[in-house]
């Protein structure tokens, strides 16, 4: 995997320590890297070093981070990937509305960034995929509506092929509630009962594609925020 | 004058006028002057029955009655032997004598019987203050001892954050701003204040100070029942004694508070040292492992093949993840504590929440056997999706660290109409008797080794948690071997909605 040779990442973090070792850790596997130590400063570069992708801090010494995401997208798709010690559902769904792609708790894993990092650039670089997803070892041929997991073919109803695909076109991000109401049922609001027929199919999806469904390792939930597709890539 | 203070003096002249009436009828047979000890014993009974006044009348309308009708020649002043002059001024001399003497006496009796009344009320009052042991049983003691004594309700006001507020009050006592503000005055000034009836008030009231060493503790306020305002110098002084006592009880009261408030600080304090002490342990072991394996690597370096770099980078993240948890756990409690845990209920797939809860734990579970069994039509859960991972993470993990690493670990879901059970049962060396009570209580250890222990706090917040969805959480050993926990949770009446 090549995608993120020559990406441009923006690293917003007040903290010395960890800005130096996302630095190393990300040059080291071939993106550019430029950093901010504050929210203004995150503002400026995110227009004058043309970033691919910002990973950003919410508690900033000048400004909160929450506004940051609010005034990048007011201008920019950039895709923004939050690394935070607030751990609270209503803080990352605070994050997640006000247009971050993705939230990730600190203390992380690197590996785990790497590998949302990934997620969220595969999303905005055109690729010549064409009809076939790929997840690990789930391929999903969105033409032929056929989905096969390893040798094995799964048969989906209409709307579990649509939540899948939904899933796999966004795979190894995390995909909101919202979000899949909003796609597949053309809802804005989480009303109680299309929550509860979205429990229902998701549940149904990880019978058919899940070795164990009850505990399943490629359809992961995200308490109180959605649903994230293992990727397939490494330690994600 | 009123009739009442006339009656002892007309009671005692009927008397000198029936003496006289007997004097009449024995005369012939006694000689006169034997007579005079009738009216003597008249002057003792007036001085003992009604006082001084009287008994010195009696004395006087005596003498003159004794001279006019019962000395010779008779119904005239004049006397017919001049050692009748003599008689006189002895009767008037022994009368006036009698009727001092007497009299004190009688007055003698009184005080004492007052003072017999004041020590009795006093005495009841510190017998209900030494009975009472909180300031609310105290000053309801001397609300009722007072109002008794002086015929009336009372209120005691005491010291709060807004100025002064009535703490304690007969039921049915108007607390109006204008008493509030009487009140006031007296706790700020020290001196007895009064308002009296008139247009719209019908009672009297009396607010007195609660005056100690330590200044004025608050203020007593009586309405008294029958309108007579003003306290006679007996019932003031009474007065005065039982509110020095009743000060006194509000001072003790509020020094007892003091001390049992010292007393939860020193244990809360106890607690926190123990606290302290463990949270320095289990930091500072995680912190001493990477310190040391990342100085070994930074000294080392070279002279270390990979694999031992591995093996060193491995340790220190484990510790990580070790230290990490304890923070967690740490914030949690704190949280909890604090009354700041916000459970947020939303319908759930329980399988859900297991599944998740595994794989938050892939690592630690490695190859173990799970065994997983939740009934295909198991309902929705209204419970805090996060909150629930947490508890069934701690309880699997805990299933993990205390059974050997073949041993299977079994997860068993079961429902009725109004609740939902979780088990989580393991085969290890299950939990010491003497610690299965306790075990769900803060910072408790158990007998287990060492390797084990941890600050005792995961299962605490288990508890908080469970208890804050309106459930239970219990433990107990399994006949063959290891321990079950089981997680009961309410059920939606009305099914999967909340």
């Amino acid at each position: 995997m090549t995608r993120e040779q020559g990406a441009r990442v923006l690293i917003v973090d007040d903290e010395k320590g960890i800005r130096s070792f996302l630095r190393v850790s990300l040059s080291s596997r071939g993106y550019a890297v430029f950093e901010s130590a504050t929210g203004s400063d995150a503002l400026d570069k995110s227009v004058s070093a043309h970033p691919d992708v910002i990973i950003l801090d919410l508690g900033l010494p000048d400004m909160d981070g929450v506004d940051v995401i609010k005034e990048i997208r007011a201008r920019a798709k950039t895709p923004i990937i939050i690394l935070s010690v607030r751990e609270d559902i209503l803080d990352k769904v605070e994050a997640l509305e006000a247009g971050a792609d993705d939230y990730l708790v600190k203390p992380f894993d690197i590996a785990e960034l790497q590998a949302r990092l990934k997620a969220v650039l595969r999303r905005f670089v055109p690729s010549d995929m064409g009809d076939i997803l790929n997840a690990g070892d789930l391929a999903m041929d969105i033409g032929a509506h056929r989905v096969t997991a390893g040798e094995k073919e799964i048969d989906l109803t209409p709307t579990e092929f649509d939540v899948l695909k939904l899933l796999m076109l966004n795979a190894g991000r995390v995909v909101t509630h919202k979000q899949i109401l909003q796609a597949i049922w053309n809802k804005s609001e989480d009303l109680e009962g299309v929550l509860h027929l979205l429990r229902v199919t998701v549940s149904n999806i990880r019978g058919k594609v899940e070795t164990r469904p009850d505990w399943p390792a490629r359809i992961i939930t995200e308490p109180g925020i959605g649903y994230r597709l293992r990727s397939g890539d490494s330690s994600d | 004058m009123n009739t009442g203070a006339i009656r002892p003096y007309a009671a005692s002249a009927g008397l000198i006028v029936l003496t006289t009436l007997l004097g009449e009828i024995i005369r012939k047979h006694l000689e006169p002057t034997n007579l005079v000890m009738f009216y003597l014993l008249v002057v003792v009974i007036a001085a003992v029955r009604w006082g001084k006044g009287p008994a010195i009348m009696t004395s006087i309308l005596g003498v003159l009655a004794f001279d006019f009708f019962l000395v010779p020649p008779y119904l005239t002043f004049n006397v017919a032997s001049i050692h009748y002059i003599f008689t006189f001024a002895g009767f008037l001399i022994v009368g006036l004598v009698i009727s001092t003497l007497a009299s004190r006496m009688r007055e003698k009796t009184i005080q004492a019987g007052r003072r017999e009344a004041e020590a009795a009320a006093l005495y009841r009052l510190s017998s209900d203050l030494a009975a009472s042991d909180t300031l609310e049983a105290a000053l309801s003691a001397v609300r009722n001892n007072i109002g008794r004594v002086l015929g009336g309700d009372a209120a005691v006001y005491l010291p709060a954050e807004d100025g002064l507020s009535p703490v304690s009050a007969d039921e049915g006592l108007p607390m109006t701003a204008e008493e509030s503000a009487t009140a006031r005055r007296v706790f700020e000034t020290g001196v007895t204040g009064r308002m009296d009836a008139g247009p719209g008030r019908a009672h009297h009231w009396l607010f007195a100070p609660l005056k100690t060493s330590e200044g004025i503790l608050g203020v007593l306020g009586v309405r008294f029942r029958v309108t007579a305002g003003n306290l006679s110098r007996d019932e003031a002084n009474l007065f005065d004694a039982l509110l020095s006592q009743a000060a006194i009880a509000v001072q003790r009261a509020r020094l007892a508070e003091k001390s049992r408030q010292i007393d939860l600080l020193r244990q809360t304090e106890k607690l926190h040292t123990a606290l302290l002490s463990s949270i320095s342990h289990d930091m500072r072991t995680p912190l001493a492992s990477i310190t040391g394996t990342m100085t070994t690597l930074l000294d080392q370096n070279h002279e270390l093949a990979f694999p031992e770099r591995r093996e060193l980078l491995e340790t220190a993240r484990e510790e990580t993840n070790r230290l990490n948890h304890l923070v967690g756990n740490l914030l949690d409690i704190t949280r909890m504590e604090a009354g700041a845990l916000r459970i947020s209920k939303k319908p759930c797939d329980l399988r859900d929440v297991i599944g998740t809860s595994l794989e938050q734990l892939k690592e630690a579970i490695g190859a173990r056997t799970m065994r997983i069994t939740i009934p295909r039509d198991f309902p929705d859960l209204s419970v805090d999706f996060s909150f629930m991972i947490k508890v069934f993470a701690n309880l699997i993990d805990n299933a993990l660290k205390f059974s050997p690493a073949e041993s299977p670990i079994d997860i068993t879901a079961n429902f009725s109409n109004c609740a939902a059970t979780v088990e989580i049962r393991d085969g290890g060396i299950g939990i010491p008797a003497c610690d299965l009570e306790h075990i769900f209580e803060k910072f408790y250890h158990t007998q287990r080794p060492r390797r084990f222990a941890g600050i005792g706090l995961g299962l605490s917040i288990c508890r908080g948690i469970v208890e804050a969805h309106g459930g239970k959480i219990s433990a107990k050993n399994n006949d063959d071997a290891g321990a079950t926990m089981t997680v009961t949770l309410p059920m939606d009446p009305d099914g999967n909605r909340s």
